[in-house]
């Protein structure tokens, strides 16, 4: 009997230990991290499988630390593309982690793909050795050649010399062809601007009277949902629709972490500045008000997305391509549109002296990051061949066109075109996957075709542009006398050749004082910036804020960059 | 001690010893081979990767690899108990792990006695069937529905609402100080009905004479409960208590890091959530690998603890 007893109890106890280990109330951390990469390994060897029997086609492998949508594996330009240069690259998108969480887990696994796109976790990649220097293949292909000057490709070497990775986008062929202001703004549905007759909005105080007018005459859509003036989104790395409008308001370009005064060259902390402190108040007084939506702060991406998409939010801060390719397209294809749901953006300024600098013309060269290729990649020059192919007119129109005939029409003057119905479908996600393939993180160009009459890329052509855009944002446009996006906003010059700072703090990790100081400023101004805006006494939340963000040691991070800030100009100099 | 612990003593000093010999090797071969298996699996995967924990000695980076980073000696530990945000997350991480193993292990002996009271085979089937289910639920569902749940226009602030008992929604995932109960509810709501199965198979191995007895002696329901079912069960809860003790650390990682948002922060990250940040996405492995170790000595340190008190007043024990 007794021993009987003993071996149910150890029995007991042995089952409790597996449910313990296996599920229970502990999730240890390794639990969690090797699933992300689960997916990248899979691919990997999945890669290796088809590079025998892909009836001559080269299959490689990428990973975007990015957001991204994934395209059908018989997605149709991506075959045709195959077929003329022999390669076929199967991407993989960021799901769910950062990017450096992401990347921080490749570099642990020790198991790269091809290519590769580190975005913030890019410095990472870098230290880790798990890059290829590049400098020595560049010169023999000469459309990746051509894709940088001289003292670009120099401002892309890293400590060692050598160059690792190829900045993508903002890159300009010929003459400039911008219609959409693809950065932060203050955005607004045109509905509101049409009830107030297109009024001019130039600063902040406009702004918010104007939403607290359109609610307060109609509190509901169409529908009966009930409009929210103004949301910010918060989450994680995305809280910049919150934080970094200082700079803006001020007249600055977004340089992203600081401002840099252009003429003494110095770096100004916009956390602190007056302007700061005035954004903010008024952001409290809206939300005592019950202007800004009550969830701003505990939204995740995917709920300000969805929230954005019944377009019922009459405004917010944010970043073109943060909303406008998933909320944007949504509003369109629920023609919410047609009741003034879409955006435009207001160049706005904390007074109305200060010129705007939310659009800069000219190309930015994010020298922080780009696409690389990774010690796994067993053939190099195959992978940049194909880089090189892909910087041909022709393989190019086909990644941002499409197919002539399908895609796009041809006139007698060689300029290209889209009737209604390609346009319907070219913004169709179903087609979209089945059918388009952009490559969309391989090197591209703006500006103009190498035919020298049409766009490189769709939305920069300028009829084809405008007759894309919705009705409410055409009447919109033409009310203000403007043709554009860009437009709305009036551009700046380029600024100078330090810009834009962010691409240098968005690589700082822990490993510096500057970097440790940015990292925990991140963290205080994650917890105290909503504090402010929901405090009931704004000065003292303020006064607290400030004090905890002293502790951070701001004064570190800021000096790091006045060194880069001067060892970029010292570089530029080089080739005046 | 009392005199059944004691006599539990002699069992086990009484023993038979076997001499190892060649011929009694010989005998066991085929239970030493299989014996040997799990030693080197355990040594494999338990053992060799603790060699990793040398990387919280050095300034680890990848690129120079563990046998040619720089040694720091205990610098990363130094930082690390110089952090604020450190010593935070401990107190987030202690907090929320007792507060999850007391609600949860109150509610799954609760929920089992009760279960076990229900006379209807039928029912008492359907029942813990039911509250096992969510246990198959991964965290990011569960946090999913959660954040529906809880949210503005969320069911609980409606019905809240509708019996006027607040004239605005409540935003829970804004203040502080709802996160823990958040978390300890979704904690019980996931894992009760599990946690009981284990009660419940302790309890159907209770002698049915002892209910017997008890119901001649006058015993009613309570009674019963009391004297009989929980006794009966008290190995298995003080076994379960102490492998729990020492599982206090990983309050979890899942629902802190998608429930968490900014406001709340301060009250939400957990040891793993801060190993994740500074040691994969910072990119300091070695920092990450100090708070792994501070954690995992603390745990033991807790187990052994634990075991110990539980030896001084008789009870069961893991070793």
């Amino acid at each position: 009997m007794k021993r009987k007893a003993l071996v149910s109890l150890l029995l007991t106890a042995a089952m409790a230990a597996s449910c313990l280990s296996g599920c229970g109330g502990s999730s240890s951390d390794s639990d969690s991290t090797p699933s992300s990469s689960d997916n990248v390994d899979a691919e990997d060897s999945k890669s290796e499988e088809s590079e025998g029997n892909g009836g001559g086609v080269k299959e490689f492998t990428a990973f975007f630390a990015v957001p991204g949508s994934e395209i059908n594996d018989d997605n149709e330009i991506q075959q045709i593309i195959a077929e003329k240069t022999g390669v076929k690259v199967k991407e993989t998108w960021l799901t769910g982690q950062t990017a450096e969480e992401a990347i921080g887990t490749i570099i642990a696994g020790g198991d790269y793909p091809d290519f590769i796109e580190g975005d913030q976790g890019t410095s990472q990649l870098y230290d880790a050795g798990a890059l290829v220097a590049l400098d020595d293949y560049i010169d023999k292909y000469p459309n990746i050649k051509e894709f940088f000057t001289e003292q670009e490709w120099d401002s892309l070497r890293q400590e060692d010399g050598h160059i690792y990775w190829i900045p993508q986008f903002s890159n300009i062929y010929g003459q400039e062809r911008e219609c959409t202001h693809n950065d932060e703004a203050f955005w607004i549905q045109t509905r509101v601007l049409k009830w107030a007759d297109y009024p001019e909005i130039r600063t902040m105080d406009e702004y918010f009277d104007l939403l607290e007018r359109y609610q307060e005459a109609n509190p509901t859509m169409e529908d009966g949902t009930e409009n929210i003036p103004y949301t910010i989104l918060c989450d994680d790395w995305r809280y910049f629709c919150l934080e970094n409008a200082p700079q803006f308001l001020d007249g600055y370009p977004n340089d992203g972490s600081c401002i840099v005064d252009p003429n003494e060259l110095k770096i100004i902390d916009y956390n602190t500045t007056p302007t700061a402190v005035k954004y903010f108040q008024k952001l409290n007084e809206e939300y005592k008000k019950g202007i800004i939506d009550t969830e701003s702060f505990t939204q995740t991406y995917d709920e300000y997305i969805s929230k954005l998409s019944t377009g019922r939010v009459l405004g917010m801060i944010d970043q073109w391509w943060d909303f406008a390719y998933t909320a944007g397209d949504a509003i369109k294809s629920a023609k919410l549109d047609q009741q003034g749901c879409s955006y435009v953006p207001l160049p706005i300024t904390i007074d109305k002296d200060t010129k705007n600098q939310w659009h800069n013309s000219g190309g930015v060269v994010n020298t922080g990051t780009g696409l690389a290729i990774t010690v796994s990649c067993d053939d190099v020059e195959g992978a940049l061949q194909f880089v090189d192919d892909l910087l041909s007119q022709e393989i190019h129109d086909l990644r941002f066109w499409g197919v002539e005939g399908t895609d796009y029409q041809v006139n007698e003057n060689g300029e290209y075109s889209r009737t209604e119905e390609m346009r319907t479908s070219c913004a169709d996600t179903a087609y979209k996957a089945a059918h388009l393939c952009t490559y969309s993180y391989f090197p591209q160009w703006l500006g103009t075709s190498r035919d020298g009459v049409n766009a490189m890329k769709p939305d920069g052509q300028e009829e084809e542009f405008y007759d894309s855009v919705s009705d409410d944002v055409k009447e919109c446009f033409d009310a203000y006398g403007v043709k554009t996006y860009v437009e709305m906003l009036g551009t700046s010059e380029a600024p100078g050749a330090w810009y834009p700072m962010w691409s240098y703090s968005n690589n700082l990790t822990a490993d510096t004082d500057g970097g440790m100081a940015w990292t925990k400023m991140g963290e205080i101004k994650h917890e105290y910036l909503p504090k402010v805006v929901m405090a009931e006494d704004f000065d003292g939340a303020w006064n607290e804020y400030m004090e905890a963000y002293e502790k951070c040691n701001p004064q570190d991070f800021l000096a790091e960059m006045q060194t880069e800030l001067d060892r970029r100009m010292k570089e530029a100099e080089k080739y005046k | 001690m009392s005199a059944k612990a004691k006599k539990r003593k002699e069992n086990t000093s009484a023993e038979p010893k076997v001499k190892i010999t060649v011929k009694e090797l010989k005998r066991q071969k085929v239970l030493l081979f299989w014996s040997a298996i799990i030693v080197i699996y355990g040594f494999i995967f338990y053992y060799l990767p603790l060699g990793g924990w040398v990387m919280a000695f050095q300034n680890y980076k990848p690129a120079k690899g563990l046998l040619h980073s720089e040694f720091v000696g205990l610098d990363k530990f130094k930082r690390l108990f110089s952090d604020e945000t450190f010593l935070r997350v401990i107190r987030n991480t202690l907090a929320m792990g007792i507060i999850n193993l007391v609600a949860t292990f109150v509610m799954a002996i609760l929920f089992a006695i009760l279960l076990n009271e229900i006379r209807q085979r039928r029912t008492k089937k359907v029942i813990q069937t039911v509250s096992y289910l969510p246990h198959f639920l991964s965290w990011i569902i569960v946090t999913g529905i959660l954040h529906d749940v809880l949210s503005g226009t969320g069911i609980v602030n409606e019905v809240l609402m509708n019996l006027h008992l607040i004239d605005k929604s409540i935003d829970f995932f804004a203040h502080p100080s709802y996160f823990w109960p958040i978390v300890a509810f979704a904690n019980v709501w996931k894992e009760t009905g599990w946690n009981a199965i284990i009660y419940l198979s302790a309890i159907t191995a209770i002698d049915p004479s002892l209910y017997e007895a008890a119901a001649i002696d006058g015993a009613g329901r309570m009674k019963k409960i009391l004297h009989v079912t929980l006794p009966g069960i008290k190995p298995t809860i003080i076994i379960l208590l102490l492998m729990n003790v020492g599982n206090v650390l990983n309050a979890g990682f899942e629902i802190q890091y998608l429930l968490g948002n900014g406001l709340v922060q301060s009250v939400s990250q957990t040891i793993d959530i801060y190993v994740l940040k500074w040691g994969i996405s910072q990119g300091d492995y070695s920092i990450g690998t100090a708070a792994g170790i501070f954690k995992s000595i603390v745990s033991i340190i807790l187990i052994v603890i634990a075991n110990q008190i539980a030896k001084r007043n008789g009870e069961e024990r893991l070793y």
